[in-house]
């Protein structure tokens, strides 16, 4: 291998372990978690707007509820089960898949499915091409008068 | 396999019938969430006028119905009657009727509860907390909850004298059958 090949390889393995360290899983900071949780909670006042990105006064309240729950050493889980015991699954942004509202995401994949079942059946159906209906008696005859009289 | 696919898109259909279908025939203001059917989330407030302490406990055993309201919000004004109504009728009774100022100041508050001749007990949710443990969307809301301590129900929106009525009468009928 020649220096260049080497220089490439090292290049290469540099960029790689860099990529790594950057994402290697680290502890959230509080903060982070803060931020996190309220992403994932709807603000109840508003359309669509998560508590992260709702300016109002109930998804600060909510927004301030979280970080006392993660200064008290609470877990992810717990704080969005306290949500979810007020306000049911609704309060989720991503519906749990093991609920009623979890049905949005098996519909898209049932969609799919059976798209895929259609097209596979029409593919494997066969051709049916309809059979040529041949000249009636009548035509046979008119056909066999008219070569008659058609002059040598 | 085309008759498979064929079972498969009227099961799909059928299924979005019904979903359409429920979910339209939902009544908005009977919005279920976690809090109906569960024990009420106990909480002790400061009193709007007097400064002692309200609470859950101090009113066991009784037909509690709380109400969320708020100054600024004006389908709270025009509730107003029924509930005065409702608190004349059944007051010195088993049932409590609470207030709870929600996202408002206490003066904005007292003045409105003065301006109005409300009588019966407010308590200010200063941080919100409490309308959060019980899944409070917005004033005006409504809980009913049973002398066993039990949110038997909620109502979001201006209550009327009828619902109010309604459920109490139906809490009073639970707890005599007790």
């Amino acid at each position: 291998m020649t220096a260049t090949r080497w220089i490439i390889v090292a290049a290469i393995l540099a960029v790689g372990l860099a990529v790594a360290w950057t994402a290697r899983p680290r502890p959230l900071t509080a903060a982070e978690r803060v931020d996190r949780i309220s992403a994932e909670l709807r603000c109840p006042v508003c359309q669509g707007l998560s508590v992260q990105d709702s300016p109002s006064e109930t998804a600060r309240s909510m927004r301030a509820l979280v970080a006392q729950r993660v200064a008290e050493g609470r877990t992810d889980d717990e704080i969005r089960a306290e949500f979810v015991r007020s306000y049911g699954d609704w309060i989720l942004l991503s519906p749990p898949l093991l609920s009623a509202s979890g049905l949005v995401w098996l519909a898209p994949v049932a969609a799919i499915v059976l798209g895929a079942m259609l097209a596979w059946s029409r593919a494997r159906a066969p051709a049916t091409v309809p059979a040529a209906a041949g000249p009636t008696d009548a035509e046979l005859r008119r056909l066999r008068e008219l070569v008659a009289s058609e002059p040598e | 396999m085309n008759r498979i696919a064929r079972y498969a898109a009227v099961v799909l259909v059928l299924g979005l019938a019904v979903v359409l279908t429920l979910a339209f025939a939902r009544d908005p203001h009977d919005i279920k969430t976690g809090t109906v059917g569960k024990p009420a989330p106990g909480f002790a407030l400061p009193s709007l006028t007097d400064g002692t302490t309200v609470s859950l406990d101090q009113y066991q055993g009784k037909i509690v119905v709380l109400n969320f309201w708020a100054s600024w919000c004006i389908p709270c004004k025009e509730e107003n009657p029924a509930l005065t109504d409702v608190w004349e009728r059944y007051r010195g009774t088993d049932v409590v009727l609470i207030g709870v100022v929600f996202q408002d100041s206490a003066d904005a508050a007292r003045d409105y509860t003065a301006r109005l001749g409300n009588t019966w007990a407010s308590a200010l949710d200063g941080d919100g907390r409490m309308a959060l443990s019980y899944g409070v969307f917005g004033p005006p809301e409504t809980y009913f909850i049973g002398a066993d301590g039990i949110i038997a129900g909620r109502h979001i929106g201006p209550i009327d004298e009828q619902t109010l009525m309604t459920g109490i009468e139906t809490l009073r009928a639970k707890s005599a059958t007790r």
